[in-house]
């Protein structure tokens, strides 16, 4: 049996906008997913053993950052939307059998997402004015924690299944009951899976120190200068140990890649990218670097930026990478376009219109905070 | 089948769907009626000056957060991860029609959790105004959400003139459009009244203030019912004409009308004798009762909703068991086997040698020993049937079903499906792999019940 043996037809309606347009989404939107994705992968874990063992000032970082995390996770889930609707509309074809070979873990991510949720919600109480954090709701942080990191290693599996097209004849026979899938596979055979997603786990770091900066600076002018002082301080330890994190364990996915994928991301033109991709971390540290001893507003809002794009470059690399590895067996950019016009075009103006009223809501949560309470 | 079938023992992969809706439909209804609640009390208790209304409001706007913004994003995002696992195909075709649907709500989806978090966080630092704006921005927001996404699943109950222009607009205004949208309109209303009752119940301990919530309720409750039992009645006007037979037809859903109708009734006594005429009734108990009753009907609307579906999951265009009509006819010239993706690719690795010049020869397959026939046949009935039935124990088990049946009935049927009953998909194989099936449906068919005169 091989691979393409197992994708099906094409859809006879054809692309509703050019690939393109879909793929331009599809990397936005992971982009924007990144962000709080990775304050709740690494954020939280970090945030339950400086509660536990930090001084008063990791304490109170803990606790900043895990009264802002249910809406972090609620904007987190909203911005995962994006790329999961823009996948399947580009990648059905390798994205539907992936996931149903692992079709219980990955129904699973629902089940541990609404512990988790759930989880940080009852956490949460116990950081109120006069509250307590008992061991009932340490335990449950601790619950969301570990969710929130086995979740991230599903979504690994997930993604990395649908590219690695050489695992599913093994993988569907040896888990499956006349022909039909059980679900109960994993990507695990594949070895780019744990560089990868410890990669993740680095880059991750890396974002929680850069927002401490942001948040130090943008949203935490009530704070003492010593807490700030403090946050600095960690940002730099913290960025630092995520960047070289990073960087051995982006090597070592490297080096897991399937040799025409090497090929390409290592030589001219795509070698910029690379390049690019991999010491784009380097612009926030030294933002970070220059803020040690005190973060001020517009550096703050500087690193925010920078590591955000740092996380664009990632996103766009690992779409390059991912259409990569998926050519040997399906073209998606060959797919015929049906374009679906004034839809298109309606969307486009609800999404200015609902851009402008975000920003007018913001500009009056910003004007609220800035009158003494 | 272009896709693997996921096989879930016991349920069939289908039911995930329709339980996971369920869970989700009574938390979504009142993530839009909550939200019209939250603004119009809201602008009340300003205009009033009534400081405890605005306290309860606040605490109600946390429990609603709680719930709506937790519970209801997961199921919802629940659904679409069942769908895609259940039923790939019309997934596929969903998105391919409807994407850009989709991300119109998605717009709406953003506003909804901004506006909801600034309302409640900000609770008290924003001008009344500017507050109340807030919770306008999420009521209309959420209730777009409803509008957008009722185009969608309306669409897969009737799919209207779509499938002859495939115009995105036919299919998003389709026949079951307004109908659905009323219905769901009003069942926000209804829904969240009763959420609010329950959580008054629990939470206000001053008669005063309940009363003044109860009956300032009861209204929105009572429009929402009737706006359920009009859009109720264009839904069965716009239904397609098997789907008005799959109701007359099948004694479940029979039985779930009646639940419905009965509870309907009971749901409107209560209201009128309850917070209408005496607020002081609303009681926890009388809450829940009303609470759970208003569920049920939800529940039972919803699974009646996803079944007279039947065998479409979305009508005229794709089939319950994932093949489009439009190739059921050459499924049946070069084989169900051999026209599925997966299936043809378990075939050639496990059979090969029944290939010949490429494709499967069918005639081959009956010459092969009877267990690997059997298991051929289970191969079928996994691609072909599953999707409604369980194999011996379980959702509408095919053996439970067949129990006493003989091999001439039961390869009739096989052969036949769609004239056995019109809610099952035309038979979409050759005369050998009916044959195939058949002997798998044999061997793991009952006896005839013994001690029966
Ligand atoms: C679209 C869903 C669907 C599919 C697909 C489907 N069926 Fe059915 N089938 C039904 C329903 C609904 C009933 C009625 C069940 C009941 O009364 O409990 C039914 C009834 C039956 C019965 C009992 C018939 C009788 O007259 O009592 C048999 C046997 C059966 N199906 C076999 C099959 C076989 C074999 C296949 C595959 C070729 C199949 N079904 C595919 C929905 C389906
Ligand atoms: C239900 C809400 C969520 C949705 C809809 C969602 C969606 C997505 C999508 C579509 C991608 C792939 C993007 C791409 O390749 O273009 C992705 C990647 C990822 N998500 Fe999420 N996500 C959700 C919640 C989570 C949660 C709770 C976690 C936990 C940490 C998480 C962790 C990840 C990780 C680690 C990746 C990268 C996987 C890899 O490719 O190795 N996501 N998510």
């Amino acid at each position: 049996m091989t691979p393409t043996e197992l994708i099906g037809p094409p859809s006879p309606l054809g692309y509703p906008a050019p690939y393109w347009f879909l793929v331009t989404f599809k990397v936005l939107g992971f982009t924007l997913h990144m962000v709080p994705m990775h304050l709740w992968f690494v954020g939280i874990l970090l945030a339950m053993i400086f509660a536990q063992r930090g001084d008063v000032h990791a304490q109170r970082w803990s606790a900043r950052l895990m009264r802002q995390m249910p809406v972090i996770i609620a904007l987190g889930i909203n911005f995962g939307i994006v790329p999961l609707l823009f996948t399947q509309v580009a990648y059905y074809r390798v994205f539907y059998p992936a996931t149903i070979l692992m079709a219980w873990p990955w129904f699973l991510i629902i089940m541990f997402l609404t512990f988790a949720y759930y989880g940080v919600y009852i956490y949460v109480t116990g950081l109120k004015d006069g509250a307590k954090l008992t061991t009932l709701k340490r335990a449950a942080g601790w619950v969301s924690a570990i969710l929130f990191v086995a979740i991230s290693f599903l979504f690994s599996n997930g993604f990395s299944l649908m590219t690695h097209l050489s695992a599913w004849p093994e993988l569907w026979q040896e888990t499956s009951v006349a022909g039909a899938p059980l679900g109960t596979g994993l990507n695990t055979s594949d070895p780019t899976l744990w560089p990868r997603w410890l990669m993740m786990f680095g880059l991750a770091l890396t974002t929680v120190a850069a927002y401490t900066v942001f948040d130090a600076g943008v949203f935490a002018r009530r704070e003492s200068p010593e807490y700030r002082r403090w946050a600095a301080n960690f940002a730099l330890k913290f960025y630092t140990v995520g960047l070289i994190w990073f960087a051995v364990m982006g090597s070592w996915y490297l080096s897991t890649w399937p040799a025409d994928a090497r090929d390409q991301m290592l030589s001219s033109p795509l070698i910029i990218l690379t390049a690019l991709a991999a010491l784009g971390p380097g612009l926030p540290w030294l933002l970070i670097f220059f803020q040690r001893r005190q973060i001020t507003q517009a550096l703050a809002i500087l690193t925010g930026l920078a590591q955000f794009g740092v996380l664009a470059l990632n996103a766009i690399s690992r779409q390059i990478v991912q259409n990569i590895e998926l050519g040997k067996f399906l073209d998606v950019t060959a797919e015929p376009v049906n374009l679906q016009l004034s839809p298109l075009i309606v969307f486009l103006v609800l999404f200015v219109a609902g851009l402008g009223v975000v920003v007018w809501m913001v500009g009056k949560v910003w004007q609220a905070e800035r009158q003494p309470a | 089948m272009h896709y693997p079938a996921w096989y879930v023992p016991f349920l069939t992969s289908p039911m995930l769907i329709a339980i996971i809706a369920i869970l989700h439909v009574l938390v979504s209804h009142y993530a839009v009626g909550g939200g019209l609640f939250l603004a119009v009390e809201t602008r009340y208790a300003y205009r009033t000056n009534n400081k405890e209304y605005l306290a309860y409001l606040k605490d109600h706007a946390w429990f609603f957060i709680l719930i709506t913004v937790v519970y209801g994003a997961i199921t919802g995002v629940g659904i679409w991860w069942t769908i895609g696992l259940a039923s790939p195909l019309a997934t596929e075709t969903l998105i391919h029609t409807f994407v850009f649907g989709w991300a119109m709500e998605y717009v709406f989806f953003v506003l909804e959790i901004i506006s909801a978090f600034i309302f409640f966080y900000y609770w008290g630092r924003l001008e009344p105004k500017v507050h109340q704006a807030m919770a306008w921005i999420y009521a209309f927001s959420a209730w777009m959400s409803l509008v957008l996404i009722t185009g969608i699943t309306a669409f897969m109950l009737n799919s209207g003139g779509w499938v002859e222009n495939k115009n995105f607009w036919v299919g998003f205004f389709n026949p079951q459009f307004v109908p659905q949208v009323i219905a769901r309109t009003g069942g926000a209303l209804l829904l969240s009244s009763l959420y609010v009752y329950l959580h008054a119940a629990f939470r206000v301990k001053d008669t005063a203030l309940r009363d003044l919530i109860a009956s300032r309720s009861t209204l929105p409750a009572l429009v929402g019912a009737a706006c359920v039992t009009l859009g109720g009645i264009g839904w069965y006007i716009f239904l397609p004409e098997s789907a008005k037979a799959a109701l007359a037809a099948a004694s479940s859903l029979n039985i779930f009308m009646v639940l419905i109708f009965v509870l309907t009734i009971a749901v409107f006594a209560m209201l009128y004798l309850g917070p209408l005429r005496h607020p002081n009734w609303v009681s926890p108990g009388f809450a829940l009762l009303l609470f759970g009753m208003g569920l049920a009907v939800f529940s039972a609307g919803e699974f009646v909703r996803e079944a007279v579906r039947k065998p479409y999951i979305i009508y005229n265009v794709v089939l319950s068991n994932q093949i489009l009509p439009e190739e059921v006819a050459t499924l049946r010239e070069k084989g169900y086997l051999e026209g599925g993706t997966w299936t043809s690719a378990w075939v050639r690795a496990r059979y090969p040698n029944v290939v010949r010049s490429q494709q499967i020869d069918e005639k081959a397959l009956l010459a092969l020993p009877e267990p690997d026939q059997r298991e051929l046949g289970k191969v079928l009935f996994q691609y072909h049937c599953s999707s409604c039935h369980a194999t011996t124990e379980g959702y509408s088990a095919v053996a439970q079903l067949l129990r006493g049946w003989t091999p001439e009935m039961i390869k009739n049927l096989v052969q036949n499906p769609e004239k056995f009953h019109f809610f099952m998909p035309p038979w979409a194989g050759t005369p050998e792999e009916a044959e195939l099936l058949t002997k798998y449906l044999v061997s793991i068919t009952p006896p005839r019940p013994g001690g029966m005169r």
